[in-house]
């Protein structure tokens, strides 16, 4: 494959990246992974909590996302986040302390909103702290 | 004729609001530039999900079965407006020239045309609760002492309880009345209607292509709608904000220009005091000496 995909990841808080890349692979809400190549059926598609990977001159890269909107072109994939972030955005002091805040939560809970919404923080603790580099 | 000590005093107390409007003026150019930021960095955003709703829409009205989601037919096969919400953004304070007064003007405006239809009215900023309490308009909600970063929780809110409310058919339409940001020196007030949405045509250079909508098309329109009612209050929130800060530097630009031409003034008027004393003593002297 020598053909190239614009990856655009844009959050309401700003535009997370744009670049060139050779393939690149996001989660959806509601089945698994989506592996996008070069010269892809247009599809457009809700996006799930996860990370994006994608492939830049040899390279895998990671890209934090929560929610939102995928669109996909042959030449060009657009992601609208609710959220997103570049490894470079994360901190990993701030994210133990998130993690263990919500781990806290999570025992503490009264009810099953408060538990659901302390499980989400800490999935997405864990999400983000996978996209740090090791 | 002032004497001269009462002039002295006068440059003095404008010197010092010639400072106050000087620093409030240096504060909303940061402001200013913080949420033209925001605005920069999110209007990429919007634009794209208004670009891809409106794809989706139009491809519906080619033909396509509607989907049962009644979020989707708020958008597709709108109702007749009978009842509306109607969302009043302004400020928490004044000092910012006609910010606040001409969108209230539009806000009665848009009172006297659709008035009888309005069901629940939100207030955001403390000048649209008074106006409303002046009004005597009955406030459902009210946000004030909102912060930048809280805007995006209150547009979730807003944007939250109205697709629940258009589901139970409380309400038809929501509207937002709030300052729309051309550029630093120019605003003015706008009515948006964000649903039902009229879309254009899809743009012409997209009209080929057609996407799969996966896993299928009433899951994509109940992730992509209420998503992009968030976006259009939270747009319409933040160029507000903008709005604001942006009016405020101007009028208190005006502001401490105005003083600076006050002293000036009453420098010159002090100097002519000063001027005619001294003359007035010299005659003294010279007419005494020559007696």
């Amino acid at each position: 494959m020598d053909g190239h995909l614009l990856l655009e990841v844009v959050t309401p808080e700003r535009k997370v990246f744009s670049a060139e890349v050779s393939e690149l692979s996001f989660p959806t809400a509601h089945r698994g992974y989506y592996g996008i190549l070069p010269g892809h059926t247009p599809v457009m598609t809700p996006v799930g909590d996860g990370l994006i990977t994608y492939v830049q001159n040899g390279q895998k890269f990671l890209l934090t996302v929560f929610g939102g909107f995928a669109e996909v072109g042959p030449d060009r994939v657009t992601i609208l986040a609710r959220e997103s972030e570049t490894p470079e955005m994360l901190d990993a002091t701030t994210l133990t302390v998130a993690r263990q805040e919500a781990l806290q939560r999570l025992k503490e809970a009264k009810g099953p909103l408060d538990l659901a919404k302390a499980q989400a923080d800490l999935d997405a603790a864990e999400i983000r702290s996978q996209a740090l580099p090791h | 004729m002032a004497s001269i000590q009462d002039i002295r005093r006068r440059i003095r107390s404008v010197k010092n609001t010639q400072q106050v409007t000087k620093a409030m003026k240096m504060i909303s150019a940061v402001k200013l530039r913080k949420s033209q930021d925001r605005l920069v960095a999110m209007r990429p955003y919007a634009t794209k999900l208004h670009e891809v709703v409106g794809r989706v829409v139009t491809r519906f009205e080619g033909g396509s079965p509607v989907p049962p989601s009644v979020l989707a037919q708020a958008f597709l096969s709108p109702r007749e407006e009978n009842l509306i919400r109607v969302v009043v953004v302004a400020s928490d304070k004044g000092l910012c020239g006609g910010f606040n007064a001409n969108l209230l003007k539009a806000a009665d405006a848009f009172f006297l045309e659709k008035g009888n239809m309005v069901a629940h009215l939100d207030v955001v900023g403390k000048r649209a609760s008074d106006w409303a309490r002046k009004h005597r308009h009955e406030v459902a909600a009210e946000f004030t002492q909102v912060t930048l970063p809280d805007l995006r929780k209150v547009a979730l809110e807003i944007a939250e309880s109205a697709t629940t409310q258009y589901a139970q058919g409380e309400i038809d339409a929501l509207y937002v009345v709030h300052n729309y940001f051309h550029s630093a020196i120019s605003q003015g007030p706008r009515v948006i209607r964000v649903f039902p949405m009229a879309f254009g045509a899809a743009p012409e250079s997209n009209a080929e292509i057609s996407h799969l909508l996966e896993p299928d098309p009433n899951n994509v329109l109940e992730s992509l709608l209420p998503r992009f009612i968030e976006t259009e209050i939270y747009r319409a929130l933040v160029e507000s904000s903008a709005s604001e800060h942006a009016a405020r530097m101007s009028s208190m630009d005006k502001a401490s220009s105005n003083a600076q031409e006050m002293i000036d003034k009453l420098t010159l008027n002090m100097n002519k005091v000063r001027q005619a004393a001294i003359t007035n003593q010299i005659i003294e002297i010279v007419s005494g000496a020559a007696s």
